[in-house]
């Protein structure tokens, strides 16, 4: 189960980030994110608890959020790779029933103290509701020198 | 906790005056682990075998599988329902959570920092600490509480692994405003 590893030279600015993915939220995907993420908050397993705080439906946690970016940029950069900084934010609901898809976009690569850094722009989306969850990246990945 | 006795202006200033303080450093009670790991990937159908597959992961430049990059909140919170609850409450040990008028807690950001990687056996030990409280009206609270909250983690040697910074959101239901409380 070997996998590419990503070098610093392969990266183009305004490249997409080719291991886009997408997750279905359904009720098995929902438990699996409670048990992922031992969250046992009930917004995010329980619809009654959900509609009595006012949003429609059950809607997945941060954990999970970014476990999928993190998956995106990992399954990317390679065992070599370092995630250095990451912000995220959350501005709409992901809902049971949506689809997720995550995706990302390099906006910038350089060199700082000897560091051979991308930086990215990386999101969350659905049909619903299109970007929900916009985030920005910054890796660290080996360079063939 | 919330509080209905005290108006939110009232409870802002008493949060506020919480602004700073920090919890007593927290090591969690398990050592990083496998199978915690093994769930954490699967809920997002992650094969990754760096976090996944010891024979593979020890051949890397890290020796062994690492915890994968944000999975330290869920590995460390040791989570149950009322341990949740502690949390969102303000009573638990692990979280400073200042009073709000609203019971009802949502997470709308997240910075992450991350220095040193994380290997099933560390043992990892938090400190948290209120850095700001503020009132910013959302669409069903007008009285809405943000909170920033900032999450130091280190390892069994004492080395800061990472940092995270969360943006929270404490709000009235859409009942209780109405009501006035």
């Amino acid at each position: 189960m070997e996998r590419k590893q990503l070098y610093w030279e392969d990266v183009e600015v305004g490249q997409e980030i080719p291991t886009s993915y997408s997750l279905k939220l359904d009720a098995t995907r929902i438990v699996l994110q409670v048990s992922g993420t031992q969250d046992y908050y009930q917004v995010h397993h329980d619809r009654d608890f959900a509609q009595a705080q006012g949003v429609p439906d059950i809607f997945v946690n941060t954990g999970f959020l970014t476990a999928t970016l993190g998956r995106l940029l990992t399954d990317w950069m390679g065992p070599e790779g370092w995630l250095r900084k990451f912000r995220l934010e959350m501005r709409k609901m992901n809902l049971l029933g949506d689809t997720l898809t995550m995706k990302g976009e390099v906006t910038d690569k350089y060199v700082q103290n000897g560091d051979h850094r991308v930086e990215a722009d990386v999101w969350c989306e659905t049909d619903r509701e299109g970007v929900t969850t916009p985030c920005k990246a910054t890796l660290i990945l080996p360079s063939r020198g | 906790m919330a509080d209905e006795k005290k108006t939110p202006e009232e409870m802002l200033e008493e949060a506020r005056n919480m602004i700073g303080m920090e919890t007593k450093p927290v090591t969690s009670k398990y050592s990083v682990e496998y199978e915690p790991i093994r769930r954490y990937c699967l809920m997002v159908d992650d094969d990754n075998p760096l976090f996944l597959d010891p024979d593979y992961a020890k051949h890397t430049k890290y020796g062994g599988v690492v915890l994968p990059p944000f999975a330290p909140f869920g590995i460390m919170s040791g989570g149950s329902p009322a341990m949740m609850a502690s949390v969102r409450e303000g009573t638990g040990e692990e979280m400073i959570m200042p009073p709000a008028p609203g019971k009802f807690l949502i997470n709308l950001a997240q910075e992450w920092e991350w220095f040193k990687p994380i290997l099933v056996g560390d043992r990892l030990t938090t400190k948290v600490r209120l850095a700001d409280v503020y009132i910013k009206p959302i669409r069903i609270d007008p009285k809405a509480f943000w909170a920033v909250i900032e999450m130091h983690i280190s390892n069994q040697r004492g080395e800061t692994v990472c940092m995270v910074r969360n943006i929270l959101l404490r709000h009235r239901s859409p009942e209780e405003v109405a009501a006035g409380n």
